[in-house]
């Protein structure tokens, strides 16, 4: 019960962010969207235990949906609700589509297929532009219907409670299960296949609403090159650093990841700069520059000291205490 | 009247025959021990019967149906699904950029109300000759598509599970990080109703069955004696404890017949005999036990009836006492006698 209360209480000082440092609030904004892909992300790799190295594609087709469904320079002009409603649909089907073929695959191999599927949807992207308007991006876009922060807050906070209730399900169970032991899972009559699909397609939907709401953000849906390999990678991070199949570890790992990236890499590269200690004509002097680099060194460094992350999923006996077994 | 007919059951791996038209037949109710040296493939007929291989030859007949998916008129038809929507969407695939700019671009000016029948009009014509060729091979790729993925999962562990055929490993499999409680609870799985939208929203059935579910698995880890530990990590129990974790798994689904292999491995004296009462226990409850041991004092006990493999074919079948006895046995098991000695 005490840890409920604690998840309301980080939900109230959220709500209060923007009233006490609007600066911060603003800073938290695509930390929020990433929060959203990673938890999507670690439905597949947290929980399922599948790697999935293209996430960044189901984001650039939510983001792409939702520009397309909403710009006023083609016919649907849908509002924010329904566009976001069918972006969302959009990315499950994708994600069925990709998983209902290559899902069968085996651990590595299934991470090679969707590492070309993220490279085939940015090269279609900037092909077709007949549609999608090449690496123009499609904008404007309208903006949200109100405060963009608390309407990043209230979706992550859906995407949270969805996840945490799907983990605490039999759903969630079956997950585990077969990445614990797929073979094992499959003799109880869990079909396996099901299971996998199921969380490819709601981790692409997930993966899917963050494009939307990071497209609705930007007021554009960017340039297909925004939805590279490196937004897969960072959101791989963001799993892992935090805590792969814990939901407050993800959240965590977001804001160190994202808050590093945005925050302070951000403000030592002004810094240096405004004190001339850095020349900005010189790229390799600046540390936002080293960033990926930096990222790197944290994943070898993190896989090698903690890689059950900074806040590892413990199925512990806390979640039993409410149903011990009776003594006799 | 058989429960589970194995009838000349054949595996081969390549050169190798691990099992050669071996014939069983259970009788509901019994205790059935398969016994054999080392290599004999005793493992690998279990394997077969519960679905992680698929036999080389031979038939599998439980409870008066084979092991493996039907060809229904339901499957029939999802294939007909999955080939017309990839045949729809080849089409689109194949018409994307023509069939937008003639409907959409085509028709739309800027801030106007869209003619939304004029453009689909518009879209109608452009793919008047351009749709049967894809529409045709979608069609093919997905029929043909889903029935070779179905024809490879004929012969799943899932479906053997289903049908009622439960199992233990050789080399322990629970699942380590999971909790006692909910290794069990998945066991049961496969009798829940809570879906996907229970779940996510918290329905009352969610509910109703989480607190229903949990009393059953109590219940079933009583049964083996491990309510205490229902909290535990399964990594963190002990050896003979993860043994009867094993078995409380298999009994939460509930099946007709229970597989255990070697479930007396690693166990003392003590927690062997515990193991014997257990495995009566369980044929009160009327669930079929076929078991692998190595322990004879075990096998010799408890079974009706005893079945000898070596090289992969049966040579013995009988009531304990007379496999004891008979000479091809224990020439298996200690090597012919030299008659010079």
């Amino acid at each position: 019960m005490s840890k409920l209360k604690f998840h309301w209480a980080f939900l109230l000082i959220a709500a209060f962010i923007p009233a006490i440092s609007p600066h911060f609030a603003e800073l938290l904004r695509p930390i929020f969207v990433m929060a959203i892909l990673a938890l999507g992300l670690n439905i597949l790799t947290g929980f399922t235990g599948i790697l999935n190295l293209g996430v960044a594609a189901f984001m650039a087709v939510g983001a792409y949906s939702y520009a397309i469904l909403t710009c006023d320079i083609y016919p649907f002009q849908l509002n924010f609700g329904c566009a976001t409603g069918t972006t969302v649909l959009i990315g499950l089907l994708a994600g069925l589509a990709l998983g209902l073929p290559t899902i069968r695959l085996r651990g590595d191999y299934l991470a090679i297929v969707t590492l070309g599927f993220g490279e085939i949807v940015q090269d279609t992207l900037k092909n077709l532009d007949v549609i999608t308007k090449g690496t123009q991006g499609i904008n404007p876009l309208p903006p949200p219907p109100f405060s963009v922060y608390y309407l990043f807050l209230a979706f992550l906070t859906l995407v949270v409670l969805l996840n945490r209730n799907l983990q605490r399900s039999r759903i969630g169970r079956t997950w585990i299960a077969i990445r614990e032991d797929e073979l094992a899972a499959s003799c109880m009559g869990i079909n396996p296949m099901k299971m996998k699909l199921l969380a490819f397609s709601l981790g692409a939907a997930q993966c899917a609403l963050a494009g939307a709401l990071w497209a609705s953000y930007l007021g554009s849906s960017g340039e297909p090159g925004n939805y590279d390999f490196q937004v897969s990678i960072i959101a791989l991070c963001i799993v892992i650093v935090g805590g792969m199949g814990n939901i407050a570890g993800v959240l965590l790992g977001a804001l160190v990841v994202m808050g590093f990236n945005s925050i302070v890499l951000e403000t030592l590269t002004n810094f240096l700069k405004s004190h001339q200690i850095i020349s900005s004509s010189n790229v390799f002097t600046a540390p936002g520059n080293w960033k990926y680099l930096l990222f790197g060194l944290a994943l070898i460094l993190m896989m090698r000291f903690r890689p059950e992350g900074l806040l590892p999923s413990k199925q512990t006996k806390a979640e039993l205490h409410h149903h011990e077994p009776p003594k006799n | 009247m058989s429960l589970l007919k194995i009838d000349r059951l054949t595996m081969r791996f390549g050169g190798l025959v691990a099992v050669d038209a071996v014939t069983l037949d259970i009788a509901p109710n019994e205790i059935v021990s398969l016994i054999g040296p080392n290599g004999a493939g005793k493992t690998t007929v279990f394997n077969a019967v519960t679905g992680v291989y698929e036999p080389t030859a031979g038939k599998i007949i439980f409870n008066g149906h084979e092991t493996r998916r039907e060809l229904t008129g339901k499957t029939a038809l999802a294939f007909s699904l999955v080939g017309f929507i990839t045949a729809v969407v080849a089409v689109i695939l194949a018409n994307l950029e023509t069939v937008w700019e003639a409907a959409v671009t085509g028709n739309y000016t800027y801030r106007q109300p869209f003619p939304w029948t004029k453009a689909l009009a518009s879209a109608q014509e452009t793919l008047t000759g351009h749709w049967l060729v894809p529409a045709l091979s979608g069609l093919f790729v997905g029929v043909t598509g889903a029935w070779a993925v179905w024809e490879r999962s004929r012969r799943a562990p899932e479906i053997a599970a289903r049908a009622g055929i439960a199992r233990t490993f050789q080399n322990i499999r629970l699942f380590n990080q999971m909790t006692v409680l909910d290794n069990v609870l998945l066991g049961m799985d496969t009798h829940l109703r809570t879906r996907f939208w229970d779940a996510a929203l918290r329905l009352p059935l969610f509910w109703r069955e989480r607190k229903h579910s949990t009393g059953k698995a109590l219940e079933t880890l009583r049964f083996v004696g491990l309510e205490h530990e229902a909290g535990q990590l399964a990594e963190n129990l002990a050896y003979g404890h993860q043994r009867r974790l094993e078995i409380a798994r298999a009994l939460a689904m509930n099946p007709k017949i229970i597989l255990l292999d070697e479930p007396a491995a690693g166990l003392n004296p003590a927690e062997s005999k515990a193991l014997m009462d257990l495995i009566q226990r369980i044929r009160q409850r009327g669930i079929t036990v076929l078991l692998i041991e190595h322990d004879m004092q075990v096998v010799m006990n408890i079974s009706d009836r005893v079945i000898v493999l070596d090289y992969g074919a049966k040579i013995a079948e009988g009531d304990p006492a007379t496999v004891r006895a008979n000479p091809a046995v224990i020439e298996a098991y200690l090597g012919k006698s030299d008659a010079r000695a």
